[in-house]
């Protein structure tokens, strides 16, 4: 059996594409169907997620295969043909194996080793599974696929940076405060990204919200989906002196947050770290403030330019994770080709087998003639000698095709024992 | 066979530092926790070799400066394993096992079977006295090194660039918390150790203060230590300051350790 893999991604198609594809095939369990149903495929699985659409199939005939899966797509999905052949990716056995585990390790990723992917690959298996469209290939691929992807994480650090603005600052708060769990966020203005940066602050264990804002109104509808409390500028010093990371967005032209105000909140606080987060342009927090003691001003080119630092370092680490994938690619790729031979060892066995009970058959007469135990003792005698001439060409079989090259030797195998179809019957 | 586990714990000691400096270069925190572990069981073999030289010796495993470094070292990593443990701050044995390391060498130059001993000293004030300067000291030194990974620290959050070095050291939080509550018990078994000895002193020379150089180094250790909990507790004093002052404090310490014999006429043997 073979495996194809088409699809299309983030780098191969443009959004407008994918998204026909993924409405048209609506849910993941119909399309499996769809796609298990399809004369070559043996076994399916499909893959939809935001930044692709990939159908991954165990099938008898690679190439007609792949035509039907391509016309599958291109019919399904209503799509011009012209458009769809630039766009769709083919992959067959080895390279397929490589596509699969490069992206569930996170690889092939639009931001290369976030963690979303795996789960969504192991989704899709789960669907498969349940339509049972997964046979003996689709689940040691995909089960040896979720090991790489695990090995991937925890060998190389391709997912241990942050590659998000909002969770830098969870990063940079953590190394500031140890844990975030009971400390204090203040937002000043209510800029969309003070709120994402917040949200993930709020994930990760901070408590209470004070939303500070010119316009109350405004104020207000940020602080409720936070459960927070809002305050006017007014009150702003007091805020300040209460939180432990501040995040400023407003449009205000001068500092709001200046030296001043800084100094007597951290006199109030005793010191206690502070971490500012300074969205806004024009900035919103006097800069001199980062030379204060026991203050770290982080502006949003700061934030930005450590998300693109760690992007470079992910992309060093992406290097490490393509010598586990090629490893691994070669390690399935050997029991792939093993599993070549298991046919023709079974017809092997059998036609052994039956020859041998013929003969028995044969010398019924004289069989009989012998007691109950001379008669087990030739039995013995036979079948030892069939299993000691059978072992070393099987054992052997089995390594050669480790390495590939199964082909022929199964063929000679077949030719030589005359295990052509004919007895198969 | 006393030799022989000391030399052994030395050896592991060694390797446990090998092991923290490869950590910190390949930047692995599971490297640094092996490395913790080999620490520990230095420490144990450590632990069995000092038991052993008491019950050989009978009144104190401490009489002379090589079994005081070898005393101290065995103190500091004992009780930084002790933070380790409470913290989960692995990382903080590799500022901690160099030190401890070259504590351990200094020691294995001299030490040996029970040393001789003056009838003067056969006290167990005498005991106290050492056991509880010298735990004092380590406790500094174990706050020390966390000061200075708070200043690394600190400048590498505020250079804003996010090396793998800010997440490879503990965060800044930690590192002042775990300063602080060394610092506070650096102080009052200090505390211990100046009351226990200026009592001996009384009874051996009639006057507690002899305005001995090693007591006075250790007075001023001493008081500046009690500004530093005042500042922290009353003013609120964090991170930086309370950072440079309690380095301040160990460096005095370590003068009045190592350095007063070489310079000054002292009572002290060590």
């Amino acid at each position: 059996m073979n495996i194809v893999l088409l699809g299309m991604n983030h780098k191969s198609a443009p959004l407008e594409l994918r998204e026909r594809l993924t409405i048209a095939c609506g849910e993941e369990e119909q399309t499996v169907d769809h796609v298990k149903n399809l004369p070559q495929v043996k076994e399916a699985l499909y893959l939809a997620t935001c930044n692709r659409v990939e159908v991954l199939a165990a099938v008898d005939d690679p190439d007609s295969a792949v035509e039907q899966l391509k016309d599958f797509i291109v019919t399904h999905g209503n799509l011009p043909l012209d458009d769809m052949e630039a766009c769709i990716y083919r992959y067959r056995d080895e390279e397929a194996v490589r596509h699969l585990f490069r992206v569930a390790s996170s690889l092939d990723s639009m931001v290369m080793g976030e963690p979303q992917i795996l789960g969504q690959v192991k989704d899709a298996y789960r669907a498969s599974v349940e339509r049972k469209a997964t046979g003996v290939l689709l689940n040691r691929l995909l089960h040896h696929a979720f090991r790489v992807a695990k090995r991937v994480r925890t060998e190389t650090g391709i997912s241990s940076n942050a590659v998000s603005v909002g969770y830098t600052a969870v990063t940079l708060a953590k190394k500031i405060m140890g844990h975030l769990a009971g400390k204090t966020v203040l937002i000043v203005g209510a800029g969309e990204m003070a709120e994402l940066v917040t949200r993930h602050l709020v994930k990760n264990g901070v408590e209470s919200i004070i939303v500070a804002n010119r316009t109350v109104e405004n104020a207000r509808t940020i602080a409720e989906s936070f459960d927070g409390r809002v305050v006017g500028f007014e009150s702003l010093p007091g805020a300040v002196g209460e939180a432990d990371i501040i995040i400023t967005s407003t449009g205000a032209s001068g500092y709001v947050i200046d030296r001043g105000m800084i100094a007597g909140a951290l006199r109030r606080r005793r010191n206690r770290l502070l971490f500012m987060i300074d969205i806004a342009v024009p900035r919103d927090i006097d800069p001199a403030a980062a030379a204060m003691d026991n203050v770290y001003l982080y502006n949003i080119d700061d934030l930005q330019s450590v998300v693109d630092e760690n992007l470079q370092t992910r992309l060093v680490e992406a290097e490490q994770a393509g010598r586990i994938i090629e490893d691994e690619v070669e390690n399935f790729e050997r029991w792939r080709h093993s599993l070549a031979v298991v046919p023709a060892i079974v017809d092997l066995r059998q036609k052994v087998e039956s020859i041998t009970r013929r003969e028995f058959d044969r010398c019924g007469g004289w069989m009989d003639t012998l007691n109950e135990e001379d008669r087990q003792n030739v039995e013995g005698l036979v079948n030892g000698i069939i299993n000691k001439i059978l072992h070393e060409p099987v054992t052997g079989l089995k390594e050669v095709c480790e390495d590939g090259g199964a082909e022929e030797y199964v063929a000679a195998l077949r030719r030589l024992f005359g295990l052509e179809d004919d007895f198969r019957r | 066979m006393e030799c022989c586990i000391f030399k052994t714990a030395l050896v592991v000691y060694c390797i446990s530092t090998a092991v923290f400096a490869v950590s910190m270069l390949a930047k692995r925190v599971a490297l640094a926790k092996l490395a913790a572990a080999a620490l520990g069981f230095a420490v144990l073999l450590h632990t069995v070799f000092i038991l052993w030289h008491w019950a050989v010796s009978g009144i104190s495993p401490v009489v002379n400066i090589y079994e005081a470094l070898s005393f101290v070292a065995w103190a500091v990593s004992g009780s930084y394993l002790v933070f380790q443990a409470k913290t989960k701050t692995s990382v903080l044995g590799a500022f901690v096992s160099p030190p401890v390391l070259l504590l351990m060498i200094a020691a294995s130059a001299g030490i040996a079977g029970p040393g001789e001993i003056d009838s003067s000293l056969e006290t167990y004030w005498v005991t106290v006295h050492v056991i509880f300067t010298l735990t004092g000291t380590a406790f500094f030194a174990l706050a020390c090194c966390a000061a200075l990974m708070y200043l690394v620290q600190d400048r590498l959050i505020r250079k804003r660039k996010v090396s793998d070095f800010i997440r490879l050291l503990p965060s800044l939080g930690d590192l002042d918390k775990i300063n602080h509550v060394s610092v506070v018990w650096g102080f009052l078994l200090l505390t211990v150790g100046i009351v226990s000895g200026s009592f001996w002193a009384r009874t051996a020379w009639g006057e507690h203060l002899l305005w001995d150089a090693k007591q006075v180094a250790t007075l001023a250790a001493w008081v500046l230590c009690a500004l530093l909990l005042h500042q922290r507790l009353a003013i609120g004093w964090k991170g930086k300051r309370a950072a440079y002052l309690s380095i301040g404090a160990f460096i005095i310490l370590l003068f009045s350790f190592v350095g007063v014999n070489m310079f000054f006429p002292t009572v002290h043997r060590f």
